[in-house]
């Protein structure tokens, strides 16, 4: 009983580490599908000049997925079913910053306002900007996602030791 | 219809107070109030309705007007900019939406226009039977004549092209009907089997490859008034194809000033001219003209 009662604290402290560490991970997945969101629509929009809606629904799912529902969100907005708050955009987005849900949320409300070639421009812009963060979370990650993975099992074993 | 455009409040109070089949138009100015025409006559939007007391009337704003410019253009601006650089954006629903703001221009050429400030719905309607006064004039039998629709602005020249066209296919009259729509707002509630249809091609683009590809017996046009289309029509008139169009202008006397028109009737394009106006409420038939502008039939 003893030894599963260790166990499981254990388990909970690196359980704890990995969760943070999923932050920093789950940061960086959303700005690299945000970036590639903005490249498709930055070409598309060149290209075949496509209504947003369609573009955003036909983005690959699995960046879909890693941006934590916020493009399900915006396509409410598009459907108007719902006000383009940041509030709603970023319910399920909690692991962004509050300047990063800014410029995230600037980049939203950019879209579809202006003709091709103005669009097209701000989008480069958006996705320069994106790169700069997705940089930053990278380094972030490599930094603190390893730490806290590392504190939860020191802290797990720590707890062990004590217990035993 | 407007609830996709429109701020949520506005087209809650025009579906449920008023009666959107007599509305014209809608405009919107920034910071003044929401005007609309119902039967050629303005009045301003409130909570209750309509209402003739500016004190009561809802006022729009640049969001407001930038908001409708957005969701018209079904949220992606950057895709209706060819329409925007031509002052008009016209949807799926055939409103016709003509906007005002700044025009950005680059080496004399249009590139859009912008800070959008007020914007003016046009709403079709299909008023089946307005051409029924004319019709017999233009057609005879199975035999069509050229026929030019004349007359101000909001009179109705489009909806009694919609129903020509429906009234030629109600008749079985098997001519091929071909619809050169330059805005994309003729082809709305038309159903016909003989119809074929080019939409947002510029007149000469349009006659050009409609003739070509297409070779219609009547073709269809809303709105001719620069050089460029007379030439057009002059092209389709020698392939032997029957024209049906319209053009802005208010009397009969201010039409044969207009050295467009003049061409026009010199070379006898047209062996009728309809009039109308909004004298009883838009669409009033006024009379119709041969070609040597003579009149035929006096409505009043």
């Amino acid at each position: 009983m003893k030894f599963v009662l260790i166990l499981t604290v254990f388990l909970l402290c690196v359980g704890i580490g990995v969760f943070y560490s999923s932050k920093f991970q789950k940061r960086k997945k959303f700005f690299d599908a945000l970036i590639s969101l903005a490249d498709k629509l930055s070409l598309e929009i060149n290209f075949s000049r496509e209504r947003l809606k369609v573009l955003i629904e036909s983005f690959d799912e699995n960046h879909k997925k890693n941006l934590l529902k916020v493009c399900e969100r915006y396509l409410d907005f598009l459907d108007k079913k719902s006000e383009l708050t940041k509030e709603f955009l970023f319910e399920e987005a909690k692991v962004l910053r509050n300047d990063e849900k800014d410029l995230v949320f600037m980049f939203f409300k950019a879209l579809g306002r202006r003709d091709v070639e103005n669009q097209t421009k701000e989008l480069q812009g958006f996705v320069s900007r994106f790169s700069e963060v997705k940089t930053k979370c990278d380094a972030e990650q490599k930094k603190y996602g390893a730490l806290s993975i590392k504190l939860g099992v020191v802290a797990g074993l720590f707890w062990a030791v004590i217990m035993f | 219809m407007l609830e996709k455009i429109l701020p949520d409040k506005l087209s809650e109070i025009l579906n449920n107070k008023i009666n959107l089949k007599a509305v014209n138009e809608i405009r919107l100015r920034t910071d003044k109030p929401v005007l609309v025409s119902v039967g050629g006559k303005n009045f301003f939007v409130c909570e209750n309705g309509l209402t003739s007391n500016i004190a009561q009337a809802i006022f729009a704003n640049k969001l407001m007007i930038e908001d409708v410019i957005f969701r018209a253009s079904e949220c992606s601006i950057y895709s209706v900019n060819e329409q925007i650089k031509r002052g008009y954006i016209v949807t799926d629903e055939a409103v016709r939406i003509g906007i005002g703001g700044d025009l950005i221009e680059e080496d004399g050429k249009v590139k859009t226009i912008s800070n959008f400030c007020c914007c003016n719905l046009r709403i079709p309607h299909t008023v089946k039977n307005c051409s029924l006064s004319a019709f017999s004039h233009i057609v005879n039998g199975s035999f069509v004549r050229s026929a030019l629709i004349v007359s101000p602005p909001g009179c109705g020249k489009t909806t009694f092209l919609r129903d020509f066209v429906f009234q030629l296919s109600q008749r079985d009259i098997s001519l091929n009907v071909l619809l050169l729509d330059e805005r994309g707002e003729l082809d709305f509630g038309i159903n016909s089997l003989y119809t074929d249809k080019l939409s947002f091609f510029d007149k000469q683009k349009g006659f050009e490859s409609g003739i070509r590809a297409l070779s219609p017996d009547v073709i269809v046009t809303d709105e001719i008034g620069q050089e460029k289309d007379i030439s057009a029509l002059e092209y389709a008139c020698g392939c032997g194809v029957k024209i049906l169009a319209s053009a802005h202008c208010d009397t009969l006397e201010n039409f044969l000033k207009k050295p467009l028109f003049e061409r026009l009737q010199k070379n006898k394009i047209f062996s009728r001219y309809v009039f109308l106006s909004k004298r009883n409420g838009p669409g009033t038939f006024e009379g119709v003209y041969d070609e040597n502008l003579s009149r035929i039939y006096k409505a009043f």
